[in-house]
């Protein structure tokens, strides 16, 4: 027990409500590897990715969500990494969240409506993302919006959960369980172990 | 028909049972040793070189189940190892939780690997500041139980030269990462220590097992055998001397007894057949870790023990004490952001430590007394769990996770509870578990010592964040529930005075000169280090003093 991070309990806690197969015959997109380390090849498979709760409209809306939160822009985003088809699964294993879900995009059509004349699918990008800011951007914060917010906060930490644990989450963050090592890894930063003069990192 | 009688009965296959399971059966005894549940397949049980995009349900297993999960170990990765059919009640205003690993080799399959031996500053403590009473054992006495146990299992770390965490016999140690030079950098402007852990993992080919190649996934078991664990370590030897028997999948009821009242052996009941099955020793050892321990002791009731097998003093299943786990800080270093990534989760983060730095020469100079230690954790771990932490959307925050990745860092205390009146363990007076065996029913709330631990560690985990250059971002509210730690002990401790203690300073209980107790539960308290290494060393040494008495002479049968 000892030295165990207190948060990896809390990160399988999220991961808890994540039902992911990569034997699952309905996905499409979702997963990708074919096996150990160093073998992993992309594959996509054919079919259509049918959703097991949410309806067509509602799941058209979280892939749309989820490609937003993270986009592809120069790396793959959460599209690719079918991140919608791993959210669809896990409301469609968790009745208790399923509520939350259905209420949140009806919440976010009828505020489209509101602000717009149009429900959220029929706006274009930019009005989309307009619209979002409030709900995830502290600074834009306004009151009345607690429950988008809180349903976007929902469907943020769902689509982090879905993308970093995707193979195309693993090498967008360069993870180091990517590989194995031969010796103990060590710091490189010889003579500087402030680490006050390391070349500043990539923004 | 001339029923079977072993020389020993083992129950519990852990640290504790684990060796004494090797040495007896080295010393030519033959053992029947007993285990609640099954044996793991390291190519069938062990997934953690699968990604989690690989398992069926991200390493989770079905929701369903999910729900019912202990936590990190419990999980798809190790399914079926972790008991979930017994259950277990907890007084009113009591939070507690059990996990327990009943598959052969129980919790050494998973465990955290920091291996620090005790000093005399916890065996002496009492006599340092008047609270509870010295163990039986000295350092002197126990230490070369532990240099043997560290050359049998393999240690990483250096030479620390302080008393209050004694060096051992060390393998190489793991090297520090970036993280560890920063933060040791502001330790050590602080004043307090900051160390490569005793981690007991392979840092070099040892006895036979191979290095550890640093993926990380270590307490989700380990399928090439580099740190210890009963399975790997112990029970090839004892298997190989051709005096053992294996019993899996038998849960252990109660120890029995002859006219004497002395042991005789152990009921089970097969989990397979639901029957129950006796089993014949000339002596028995219970090491079913702490609670387990002592629920089957106090379920052992018989005409001579009504109160619970070599319960004379009443103090079976009482002084149960814990580690208080929690975060006493958090938040990240900007000398890291935007650094490339760097494996920082190898050994599983059981790298470095911040060892106890309170009271060490004066008992009493903290608001506190005795004393806890701190693990330090961070950088590139395997999910970006700070990326909930961070603001917005889109490509500024996509960009914003990478950058931050190599950069979080965690402070977790591990502070003594100190024993007390109200902290222990009985038979639940209604509750039976599938078997009809009375559950164990808990009684535990932290003290206000371990509390004033927690503040503290508090405080000084921030300023060293802060010292060392770092961004302070918040800690926990609260400690993690009791039983979080998975490093109770208590329920059957050891001392000189029969009137007072169950067990002798051997591990014997003082009722009943062939039982015998080889796990946490004989340890008179938490200190600020974990358990395992010190059930390793004790057991062994409990299991030479039967072993002598054996030839002696004092064990025949009945």
């Amino acid at each position: 027990m000892a030295g165990q991070g207190i948060r990896r309990r809390e990160v399988l806690r999220i991961l808890g409500t994540a039902a992911a197969a990569a034997q699952f015959p309905g996905f499409s997109k979702w997963t990708f590897a074919c096996g150990h380390i160093g073998n992993a090849v992309l594959q996509i498979k054919p079919a259509m990715y049918r959703p097991q709760f949410f309806t067509s409209a509602e799941y058209a809306m979280v892939e749309r969500l989820t490609e937003v939160i993270i986009p592809s822009d120069g790396t793959p985003g959460a599209k690719e990494a079918g991140v919608a088809e791993f959210i669809d699964f896990m409301v469609a294993s968790d009745p208790e969240v399923q509520y939350g879900f259905r209420m949140g995009l009806a919440w976010l059509n009828a505020h489209a409506e509101q602000a717009d004349g149009r429900r959220f699918l029929e706006l274009t990008p930019a009005q989309q993302t307009f619209l979002l800011e409030p709900l995830g951007f502290k600074d834009k914060m306004r009151p009345g919006e607690e429950t988008g917010r809180e349903f976007f906060r929902m469907m943020r930490e769902s689509t982090v959960t879905g993308f970093y644990t995707s193979e195309i989450g693993y090498k967008e963050l360069d993870n180091p369980a990517l590989k194995f090592y031969a010796a103990s890894p060590e710091c490189p930063h010889k003579g500087d172990p402030e680490h006050a003069h390391v070349p500043q990192g990539r923004s | 028909m001339a029923k079977q009688i072993y020389d020993v009965i083992v129950i519990g296959t852990g640290a504790g049972g684990g060796m004494a399971i090797k040495t007896l059966c080295e010393a030519g005894l033959k053992v029947c040793a007993i285990n609640a549940g099954r044996r793991l397949d390291p190519e069938k049980d062990f997934r953690y070189h699968r990604m989690p995009w690989d398992m069926k349900f991200r390493g989770l297993d079905d929701p369903k189940r999910r729900r019912q999960s202990f936590g990190y170990m419990d999980n798809e990765y190790t399914k079926a190892a972790w008991d979930h059919e017994i259950p277990f009640t907890v007084a009113p205003g009591t939070k507690w939780m059990w996990p327990r690993c009943n598959a052969v080799g129980g919790k050494t399959n998973f465990w955290g690997r920091s291996s620090a031996r005790f000093g005399d500053i916890d065996l002496r403590a009492a006599s340092r500041d008047g609270y509870d009473v010295d163990w039986p054992v000295t350092y002197d006495e126990i230490s070369p139980f532990y240099t043997r146990v560290e050359k049998m299992i393999g240690v990483a770390s250096t030479v620390q030269n302080r008393p209050s965490n004694p060096d051992g016999s060390y393998l190489p140690p793991f090297n520090f990462r970036c993280l560890d030079f920063i933060l040791e950098a502001g330790c050590n402007k602080v004043g307090v220590p900051y160390l490569p852990d005793r981690c007991a993992q392979l840092t070099q080919p040892h006895e036979g097992h191979p290095a550890c190649h640093f993926c990380g996934e270590c307490t989700t078991g380990c399928d090439v055998g580099a740190f210890f664990s009963t399975p790997y370590f112990l029970l090839p030897k004892a298997e190989a001397t051709k005096n053992l028997e294996l019993r899996t999948n038998a849960l252990a009821k109660n120890v029995l007894v002859d006219e004497n009242g002395h042991a005789a052996g152990v009921a089970y009941i097969d989990r397979k057949t639901k029957q129950e099955v006796e089993v014949y020793g000339r002596a028995v050892i219970v090491g079913a870790s702490c609670i387990e321990s002592a629920r089957i002791m106090l379920n052992s009731k018989s005409r001579r023990w009504p109160n619970g097998i070599a319960n004379s003093s009443g103090q079976l299943g009482r002084n149960l004490c814990d580690h208080l786990y929690g975060e006493s800080a958090r938040g990240y270093l900007p000398q890291l952001l935007g650094q490339p990534s760097f494996p920082d989760h190898v050994a599983d983060s059981t790298i470095a430590w911040m060892p106890r730095w309170q009271n060490l020469k004066d008992p009493h100079a903290e608001k506190f007394i005795r004393g806890y230690s701190v693990y330090p954790d961070g950088g590139c771990t395997e999910f970006p769990w700070f990326a909930n932490d961070v603001d917005g959307f889109g490509s500024s925050f996509k960009r914003e996770i990478k950058r931050r990745y190599p950069s979080p860092v965690s402070f977790g205390i591990q502070a003594p509870s100190l024993r007390s009146d109200t902290n222990f363990m009985d038979l639940d007076p209604e509750v039976k578990d599938p078997y009809g065996i009375p559950v164990a029913r808990v009684h535990f709330e932290w003290d206000e010592n371990v509390l004033k631990m927690w503040e503290h560690s508090k405080q000084v985990c921030a300023e060293v964040l802060r010292t060392a250059g770092g961004e302070f971002e918040g800690s926990g509210q609260d400690p993690e529930i009791p039983g979080w730690s998975l490093h109770e002990t208590g329920t059957c401790r050891m001392g000189n005075d029969p009137k007072n203690f169950v067990t002798n300073r051997f591990g014997q209980t003082h009722d009943i000169p062939n039982l015998y107790v080889c796990d946490a539960s004989v340890f008179l308290n938490c200190t600020d280090k974990t358990t395992t290494i010190s059930i390793l060393a004790f057991s062994l040494r409990t299991s030479e003093h039967l072993i002598e008495n054996f030839r002696r002479g004092e064990h025949t049968a009945a």
